[in-house]
């Protein structure tokens, strides 16, 4: 309520008897008293108005309903009043001693409140002082592209598959249309802990296993730390590749196109254009290669994309079908597609690192970075 | 492999072939164009000049000051070569021009003008070695570009060529595809392959093993001319990257760079006797082959013998004794098949590979031998005037070249997701010189011998007919929605929260290689414990840091923290997940174990306007523990169990056990390795099974009642005994506190005056609750009190005042 609603209802209970009434005798005893209450209230509520501080309203408190006040002596004394006009002398007087009593609380929390401010005013506190700090952790810039193209191939219906980073021969290899003896071999140099078990040179046994355990249809990819016996500049002995596989009913080449440039447009930006050049892998028929255009020069040719205009970043094709006849598909019923990245490149290409080794060296002022 | 486009051009019905044009064809077959070198932009501003005249430099014995006409004009040049006389045609590069890196300027040398350079082969690039400046034929035109005048009017295209493309090793090959892809004739020139036995010769070919050696063809040229290579010849090897010898190595060379078969020639007089045999190495039998190495075969190498000795690693190398030289007359010409893995497995083995091997590993058609031989003796008789009546010898095993496949049209719809007519796919298969006819929706193809091993099955032609017909023009179609559920399994959501969980808790993810040093193991001790025994070795390591698959992530996480305190990054927490291995029985794949470690040291809080500083301790490391153990294992409790690890400090080490599963260790690093190791600064570190603490992750969660009461919390302090641990304590209390004991805090451990020495006060603040009334102070008092009197009992225990 506000305020002067109060003030209107107060004086409406007390001056409830109409004026205009001829009066008797207790009546005129009656209205003298009220008269006297009435002028007390005209001179607090004139009063409080001019007051400016705590003490002045202490003051005030004293002077309209301290003990030695016209009010409240007027309700010690109503005892001795006679008693057809005690109760309403008594309620009369009471209200008016309520409606100070709260008008000079409501004007105390106003004068407290400035005081407050005041107060909290007076404080300096320098917000520009650094805050109070939290250690900075950071996921490893390998770990964040990998999760980053999880998400992203999960949003398109894939399952995350692993397999182990020691593997036979068989499933590095031979199951992969690559028997001993192939000329593709060269291309991996491998690790070997016996004859027969090695450090897989990359992901694709996974698809393998994976095949030989599930029935189609089947969308996976398969991130994981692959091995190559390589150590120079361009080559770390360890990488880190996702590879992915799709087998279904009738899945083709267009496809394979629709996933892969959904792929580069989600991780590198719809701008980029995609482009997918014939090659040869032993585990795919027909084979891919696919390139992003480059970004440093927007595909007019740089030393990053050595004069092409391209960035070659993934490798696919369709699954050869002599692949179903190892894990036993039938090649007529089911077809499918595989690609598979080095996680590195796509990193060195998003964030323009131009230094291999830094992957592995752990030094925190790079990691720190991303 | 390097080509050249005139080189190529020679094959090929078409008038001029656009370099920038046929690059991008050939990348976008699958013949990637690695770099296209236009040869004459290296020779811009190298022009031929005319030496008028020459007199001696006047401060110096050897220096000429020669007058040059250029045609346009006469230059004074200085030169250091004295092998010139006058009216010689020599190749001037003018101001302007590059050579060797280092552009030419007019200067003045020894107080003479000289503008320009007259160079020699070897500042041109033709040869690794020359004496004097080069000296050009009097056809050449003065004031012509150099390049052009000796044929390096070129463009040289690298290409990477796919191992399952044997027949574009050559530069005959490369221009057959490109016929195919342009729509260009493919012009090979005709011999007569067929007449070239000669029955009742003294001259005998031996195959032991047909497998190994399918076919061996030779001839013999007697009575070589002894001149040199013309420079046409060797500018072509030059620009491919192979060095020019002599004119029949240099033949041999170019021959195989244009066809793709590898030739070798013999000394025919160095040879043993009138017979070539082709066998296995006797084990141990040795060789010195031609780049004067000792080679030791065993019995799976192919040679190539006479009666006396292996003379050649088939397929691979020479032998140094019948090596051509400058003396030699005769020459034996071997153009011959072998089988690729075993060539293969002998280069590999010796550490030997050749452009031969190369080419044979990848297994080329074997009806190449004679074609190779004529073209040798083509280029022979057009370079040296040569004729020869000699026949060619001959010895194969008959096999099946050509093959029939048929190729279903509605295929080749289904695997590319767009049907092409058979009309076209029947022309692309033609240019590709695949014979073909069309018969009901099934082409009928015939594959020619230079394609057998690539092309075997319908998959193979399909795949044909998509890269001719080109990938950008296939389409772009969604994946037809199937049974697709994209998910994390449970346990790879896991792995990646508790990697997000210390991320947030301020850690820094890091990822080491999987192997490590012997060594490495020994300096942390890691050797003598059981835990981490059973290594996985690496046969072929690159050296001796990378020789084991590591059992422990610890030592890569000390050489981190090493590596980063060396660059003055000193406080520092990281973590790894990674796989550890260890040894399983023999045949079986090693055991792999995906697993977390930790490292803390350094200051956990850095001095701060606000803060003081504080050094990383156990109990960091210990929180991060509990932190993550709540997470999965809300109600199973936590317990570190000593033991002893060498590595780590002896009083602070121990196991990481959830319940009585034992899933890691936790402990300081000894201060004698963390000495050793250089790091001076304390050092903590745990190991998590991950595999073992999320495959036991059991808790389903289950919604408790909010309390309804209001719990009494009171404090407790206690002095006992400085060995006694808190978690007997802590037990002891839960046990004395019943079930009304809800929740039990440490808050305070005080040791110094107002205690007596070897003694400590505990503080512990115990919450006590009912579910179903509000609890009595009376009744908590009772409790707190008999808990006293059985820490009193057991720990000697006394409260404090
Ligand atoms: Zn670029």
């Amino acid at each position: 309520m506000q305020r002067s609603e109060i003030e209107k209802q107060e004086a409406s209970i007390l001056f409830r008897d109409k004026p205009y009434k001829i009066m008797s005798k207790k009546e005129k005893n009656i209205s003298g008293l009220e008269k006297k209450i009435k002028i007390e209230l005209d001179n607090f509520t004139r009063e409080l108005e001019t007051v400016k501080n705590l003490i002045e309203l202490d003051n005030l408190r004293t002077k309209y309903i301290g003990k030695k006040s016209f009010l409240i002596k007027t309700l010690k004394n109503i005892g001795n009043l006679p008693d057809d006009i005690k109760p309403i002398a008594g309620k009369k007087s009471n209200t008016v001693r309520k409606k100070i009593e709260s008008d000079i609380l409501i004007k105390e929390k106003i004068f407290k409140n400035i005081e407050y401010e005041n107060k909290l005013r007076k404080e300096i506190i320098d917000m520009s002082l650094p805050g109070r700090s939290t250690a900075a952790g950071r996921k490893n810039i390998i770990s964040q592209v990998v999760e980053e193209i999880e998400e992203i191939f999960i949003g398109m219906g894939f399952e995350i598959a692993e397999g182990p980073e020691v593997e036979t021969d068989y499933y590095n290899f031979e199951a992969l249309n690559t028997p001993s003896g192939h000329p593709a071999r060269s291309l991996h140099d491998t690790f070997f802990i016996s004859e027969n078990i090695l450090l897989r040179t990359h992901t694709s046994p996974v698809q393998i296993r994976y095949m030989e355990s599930h029935k189609p249809p089947l969308l996976i990819i398969v991130p994981g730390k692959v091995y190559r016996r390589d150590y120079d500049v361009s080559h770390t002995p360890m990488f880190t590749q996702i590879e992915g596989l799709v087998v279904d009913k009738c899945i083709n080449f267009s496809n394979l196109k629709w996933t892969l440039e959904t792929f580069v447009h989600e991780i590198f930006g719809k701008d980029r254009k995609v482009r997918f050049r014939p090659h040869y892998f032993p585990f795919t028929e027909p084979s891919a290669e696919v390139d992003v255009s480059c970004n440093i020069c927007g595909g007019k040719g740089c030393r990053v994309c050595s004069g092409s205009g391209w960035l070659e970043i993934l490798g696919a094709g369709m699954v050869d079908p002599n692949l179903y006849s190892f894990v036993g598909y039938n090649p007529e019923e089911v077809s499918g597609f595989a690609f598979g990245m080095g996680i590195e490149r796509i990193c060195m290409l998003k964030y323009g690192i131009n230094d291999l080794r830094l992957f592995f060296e752990n030094d925190l002022r790079f990691i720190s970075q991303f | 492999m390097k080509v050249t486009l005139n080189w190529i051009g020679e094959f090929l019905g078409a008038e001029r072939l656009e370099p920038e044009n046929i690059a991008s064809v050939l990348t976008m077959s699958g013949t990637e164009v690695k770099k296209v070198e236009y040869i004459s932009d290296k020779y811009k501003n190298i022009i031929i000049g005319r030496l008028v005249d020459f007199s001696p430099h006047p401060d110096s014995d050897k220096l000429s000051l020669c007058e040059v006409d250029i045609g346009s004009s006469k230059l004074n040049i200085v030169c250091g070569a004295k092998n010139f006389k006058k009216e010689d045609r020599v190749a001037v590069a003018l101001p302007g021009a590059k050579v060797k890196d280092i552009t030419i300027r007019k200067n003045k040398i020894r107080g003479q003008i000289s503008e320009g350079m007259m160079c020699s082969e070897m500042e041109l690039g033709l040869s690794s070695e020359s004496e004097g400046i080069m000296i050009l034929s009097s056809n050449c035109e003065i004031g012509d570009s150099f390049s052009k005048s000796v044929g390096l009017d070129d463009v040289v295209l690298e290409l990477e060529i796919t191992p399952n493309r044997p027949d574009c090793l050559s530069v005959m090959g490369i221009a057959r595809e490109i016929s195919a892809l342009i729509g260009a004739d493919f012009v090979v020139p005709e011999y007569d392959l067929q007449k070239r036995l000669n029955i009742d010769s003294k001259f005998k070919i031996e195959i032991e093993d047909y497998d190994l050696c399918p076919r061996y063809s030779a001839k013999l040229f007697r009575n070589i001319p002894n001149i040199k290579s013309p420079q046409w010849l060797k500018n072509r090897l030059i620009l491919c990257d192979v060095r020019p010898i002599n004119l029949i190595v240099d033949l041999t060379n170019y021959v195989m760079l244009e066809t793709g078969q590898p030739l070798h020639a013999f000394d025919k007089d160095m040879l043993y006797s009138n017979k070539i045999i082709v066998r296995r190495a006797g084990k141990g039998e040795n060789i010195i082959t031609i780049d004067d190495s000792i080679r030791i075969l065993d019995d799976d190498a192919l040679v190539i013998a006479d009666e006396d000795k292996a003379v050649a690693i088939a397929g691979i190398m020479g032998g140094k004794d019948t090596e051509i030289s400058e003396n030699t007359k005769n020459v034996l010409l071997e153009s011959a098949n072998f089988y690729g893995p075993s060539i293969m497995r002998t280069s590999k083995k010796i550490g030997l590979r050749s452009e031969a091997s190369n080419r044979f590993e990848k297994k080329i058609d074997p009806m190449l031998t004679v074609f190779a031989i004529r073209r040798f003796e083509d280029l022979l008789g057009k370079v040296a005037n040569f004729k020869t009546e000699e026949c060619i010898y001959d010895n194969f095993k008959k096999v099946e070249r050509e093959r029939k496949i048929n190729l279903r049209v509605g295929k080749v719809g289904q695997v590319l997701g767009k049907d092409i007519d058979a009309g076209l796919i029947s022309d692309i298969l033609t240019n590709l010189k695949i014979s073909n006819r069309i018969k009901d929706n099934i082409i009928e193809a015939t594959v020619p011998s230079f394609r057998y091993e690539d092309l075997q099955r319908e998959i193979d032609l399909i795949e044909e007919v998509a890269r001719i017909y080109g990938y950008d023009r296939l389409d772009s179609i969604p994946i037809p929605a199937s049974d697709r559920r994209g998910k994390y399994s449970l346990y790879q959501k896991t792995i990646k929260d508790i990697r997000q969980a210390l991320c947030d808790m301020g850690l820094v993810e890091v990822i080491n290689y999987s192997f490590i040093s012997a060594e490495s193991l020994k300096k942390f001790k890691i050797n003598l414990e059981d835990r981490y025994k059973n290594n996985v070795k690496i046969l072929n390591p690159i050296n001796e840091d990378f020789k084991l698959l590591r059992p422990t992530l610890l030592p890569a996480l000390m050489k981190n923290i090493k590596d980063n305190i060396n660059h003055n990054i000193k406080d520092i927490g990281i973590f790894e997940i990674s796989k550890v291995f260890k040894k399983n029985s023999s045949g079986k794949l090693p055991f792999e174990i995906n697993t977390l470690g930790m490292m803390l040291t350094g200051k956990a809080v850095q001095k701060g306007w606000n803060e003081k500083e504080r050094s990383f301790d156990f109990y960091d490391l210990k929180g991060i523990l509990d932190f993550i153990c709540k997470r999965y294992y809300p109600s199973g409790s936590l317990k570190i169990k000593e033991k002893q690890y060498r590595f780590f400090h002896p009083r602070v080490s121990g196991t990481v056990n959830i319940e009585d599963l034992e899933v890691g260790i936790i402990g300081k690093i000894h201060p004698v390795i963390i000495e050793e190791t250089e790091i001076v600064q304390d050092a903590y570190y745990m190991e998590l099974d991950m595999d073992k603490f999320i495959n036991n992750i059991k808790e389903t969660k289950k919604y408790k009642f909010i309390p309804a009461f209001p719990s009494i919390d009171i404090d407790l302090a206690i002095v006992v005994d400085n060995k006694i641990k808190s978690e007997d304590i802590v037990n002891e209390i839960k046990e004395s506190g019943t079930e009304l004991l809800k929740k039990i805090r440490l808050f305070d451990i005080y040791r110094g005056e107002q205690i007596e020495k070897d003694k400590k006060s505990m503080a512990y603040s115990l919450n006590f609750r009912d579910d179903t009334r509000t609890l009595k102070d009376t009744e908590i008092e009772i409790i707190v009190n008999r808990i006293l009197e059985n820490l009193g009992k057991k720990f000697n225990a006394r409260i404090r005042e």
